[in-house]
């Protein structure tokens, strides 16, 4: 194992690298592999909604994942570009909208239930109006599963000014009981009902036996597309509410993402120069190190991917001030060692095993609560567990294998035997194991 | 040799010293119903953060505030950021959601066709095989949907128009976000849970990694002083300046009780492998000894992490500020109870139980 390790750091270096610097395709995922900035850095909507519970029925993680599949079409038909649809605990769906300040309209679409009913107005009763709500003590002849497709229908010739048509096909059953219905009553009104508003209410004209028909009404051009988005993709199994919204204007975005960077390069390049002053030859090996680590980081960042956040880039800047700890204890271990009479290599060994056992603990409780955030956190503090929670499993990583590879191979050169190097007094430095008095000496001081 | 185990009492009146304004502006907090003590920030208190800027530069806060009262908002807040900015803070407004009670519709499971049009002659086609969900406000179809950056619509749109009616355009929108009571109140919860169940976790794993229940619990007396001295100072700066609690604040408690364990980790590491090298000293001194050796790297450790935070906190902008600077107190403190604190209530436990075995056996002699 040991022998890999040279081997394995520069496979995972290089690998890295490539990865930081070069956008390709994901073999694995098929994703492009990018830095992904969340919403706060780049600007653009979020929006969380809560599954409604309807009567005694409530959602499961079924109803979830179907609206959340359904919510994607919806969206996905508006052409934002790279939306993010998820499911997030029992009852929530999130959206969130790259580059969109305002998503007034996408939510009034996602928000939508979506449940298209076929109603007859009975002879004598009134007709209602567009935009007012149905008698709800009318029966349904039909509800909108038995809708097979619908489109815009551009055929405007027989239209008023500013009204638009959208035109359906009914599967078999529809089919049958609209050309029953239609045929038994000709100049009577039927209602084209979603979710309990009348979209239009046109009087039958003649009797429609192919299920062909179409929805006419005064309606934007927006509307008009939202209709058809709702009607192609099926109502939501339970209706959403609206729990948060977020937007972020793209320049406010800008100016985060401005300042996080600037303050994570002073933030590293301190603990870089701290380190250098502080520990001279091993402080040089532990900035190695940190850089080796900072790419592996940003490489797998990418990989995964993780989006970026605001939140997400203190995480990081933090986990790069905890990364050099593993280095600070081994060092300062190894120093004691040195100390107590051992040669270097032995020492810098010693400082590396004893101090693992710390390094571990502390790593582990890190991962205790980071990895409870992001189990049970909401999506941007999600992000923030995310980020440290790699960063303390790679800081493991890099302390083991690069760390103690570098460190290994720079102390056998002669180059390297200077006691200054180490921050220790000359007497107190053993460059090379000797045999005799001295190592005797040593082992009855620890 | 520096005695920090025999000076520990005047270590623990310094710690009450620090904890104990903070624990009662704390719970001044409930007692005053959130006029002193800790402010939360609508993550919390659910409410609509809306930053805006007026085509109008000289639009002041006062003025926006009037508008606002007069649409009926009147606990709204106003405050202005960089730039001429406004933000302003209200109840929740603008979330489109479903009326309230899920109505059974008469369709719901019944036989329709029973109603009184008797238009179908299809029993069966109609009773769709799930009960209708309730009616929910459909997108009425408004007048105007045009996508901008001032909303249109629903009653932050109508908000919109109000306020440009009176002071002008709006020239742009920065941040606006909404957040409803049932978040506010699961997040409450949900952090007490976290912070619980961290402590927990970690008590846990001392106790398994270094085999003896003590270290666990001191080592955990020790997060809850950090975790303490955090909340207040945040609680005090809430009250003289403000400052709120965000959902990040919770981030930032777990994070710290995550690192602050690490400096006693390494204290209690040693501590172990002392006792074992110099079985038969006495144990404080052990203790003493070992917080000296390794107070070098406690400090150098927590240094680098502090620099990382120090530079976010003066260059990292305003939007993480109090994060940043809850991660800071923290860590500062976690260093300071790791060295000071936990090893000194072990050492505390450990006389204690000493004393009590003594008794027990100038009892039993007796």
């Amino acid at each position: 194992m040991r022998r890999l390790f040279p081997l394995i750091v520069v496979v995972v270096g290089m690998a890295a690298v490539f990865s930081v610097f070069v956008d390709f395709a994901n073999p694995l995922t098929g994703q492009r592999v990018e830095t992904r900035l969340g919403l706060d850095l780049q600007g653009g909507t979020r929006v969380e909604y809560q599954l409604q519970a309807v009567g005694d029925r409530t959602p499961g993680p079924d109803a979830q994942r179907t609206i959340r599949d359904i919510i994607e079409r919806r969206v996905n038909s508006t052409g934002v570009s790279e939306p993010l649809v998820q499911t997030q605990g029992f009852d929530r769906i999130v959206v969130e909208l790259p580059g969109v300040s305002n998503a007034d309209e996408i939510r009034q679409l996602i928000g939508t239930t979506g449940r298209l009913e076929f109603v007859p107005i009975p002879a004598g009763s009134p007709v209602p109006a567009q935009g007012t709500k149905v008698d709800p003590a009318l029966p349904p002849l039909f509800s909108g599963e038995e809708l097979a497709s619908a489109n815009v229908d551009f055929n405007t010739s027989d239209l008023g000014p500013g009204e638009r048509a959208i035109a359906f096909v009914l599967k078999t059953e529809g089919a049958r009981l609209f050309g029953d219905y239609t045929r038994d009553h000709v100049g009577e009104n039927f209602a084209i009902v979603l979710d309990g508003t009348v979209i239009s209410a046109p009087v039958i004209q003649s009797s429609i036996p192919d299920g062909r028909g179409r929805i006419t009404g005064s309606f934007t051009p927006a509307e008009q597309v939202n209709l058809v988005t709702v009607l192609q993709f099926g109502a939501l199994p339970f209706p959403l509410a609206e729990v948060s919204t977020q937007s972020i204007g793209a320049t406010l975005g800008l100016d985060f993402l401005r300042k996080s960077v600037l303050a994570a390069a002073i933030g590293i390049g301190a603990v870089l120069v701290f380190m250098l002053v502080h520990y001279r030859l091993p402080g040089a090996v532990a900035v190695v190190a940190l850089v080796y680590y900072i790419f592996v980081v940003l490489a797998i960042f990418r990989l995964i991917p993780v989006t970026l956040t605001l939140a997400g880039v203190a995480a990081f800047v933090l986990s790069v001030g905890m990364a050099v700890d593993a280095n600070i204890l081994i060092f300062e271990r190894s120093k004691e060692e040195l100390r107590s009479g051992k040669a270097l290599y032995s020492a810098i060994e010693a400082g590396f095993n004893r101090a693992w056992n710390s390094i571990f603990d502390s790593n582990v409780s890190s991962l205790i609560t980071a990895t409870l955030l992001f189990v049970f956190g909401s999506s941007v503090i999600r992000g923030f567990a995310l980020v440290l929670i790699i960063g303390v499993l790679t800081s493991m990583f890099t302390a083991i294998t690069l760390s103690r590879t570098l460190l290994r191979w720079v102390v056998r050169r002669s180059m390297a035997w200077d006691h200054r190097l180490y921050g220790v007094a000359a007497d107190e430095f053993t460059p090379l194991p000797k045999t005799g008095l001295r190592v005797r000496e040593a082992r009855s001081r620890v | 040799m520096f005695d920090i185990i025999g000076r520990r009492r005047w270590f623990y009146l310094l710690s009450a010293l620090i904890t104990i304004p903070g624990v009662l502006f704390i719970l001044a907090t409930p007692l005053t119903d959130g006029a002193a003590g800790l402010k939360f920030s609508i993550d919390y208190s659910g409410g609509t953060l809306w930053e805006i800027r007026f085509t109008d530069r000289a639009v002041t806060a006062a003025q926006v505030r009037a508008v606002l009262a007069a649409q009926g908002y009147p606990d709204s807040t106003v405050a202005t950021t960089s730039n001429d900015y406004l933000l302003i803070r209200t109840e929740p407004i603008g979330l489109f959601s479903p009326p309230p009670s899920p109505s059974p519709s008469p369709t719901a499971s019944g036989s329709p066709t029973a109603s009184a049009s008797g238009a179908s002659p299809s029993p069966t086609a109609s009773p769709s095989p799930s009960p209708s969900p309730s009616p929910s406000p459909s997108p009425s179809p408004s007048p105007t949907p045009v996508g901008g950056e001032v909303p249109t619509e629903g009653d932050l749109g109508r908000l919109a128009t109000a306020l440009q009616v009176e002071l002008g355009k709006i020239e742009s929108v920065r941040q606006q976000t909404t957040v409803g009571p049932v978040i506010s109140a699961e997040l409450i919860q949900q952090a007490l849970v976290l912070i619980g169940v961290g402590s927990l976790g970690i008590l846990l794993w001392i106790t398994l990694r270094f085999r003896d229940f003590k270290m666990g619990v001191t080592a955990i007396a020790a997060l809850v002083h950090d975790v303490v001295v955090v909340v207040g100072i945040f609680a005090i700066l809430g009250t003289v300046a403000g400052v709120q609690v965000d959902a990040l604040f919770v981030t930032a408690m777990l994070t710290v009780i995550g690192f602050s364990v690490h400096d006693t980790i390494v204290v209690y590491d040693r501590i172990r492998e002392n006792r074992s090298r110099h079985a038969g000293e006495p144990f404080p001194l052990i203790v003493n000894h070992s917080i000296l050796q390794t107070i070098g790297r406690s400090l150098n450790t927590s240094a680098t992490v502090v620099m990382t935070l120090l530079a976010l906190l003066l260059f990292g902008g305003e939007a993480i500020r109090y994060f940043v600077l809850a991660l800071l107190i923290g860590i500062v403190s976690g260093t300071y109870s790791s060295i000071f604190n936990a090893s000194a209530l072990l050492v505390s436990w450990h006389e204690w139980e000493a004393g009590r075995k003594a008794t027990r056996v100038a009892m039993a002699r007796r």
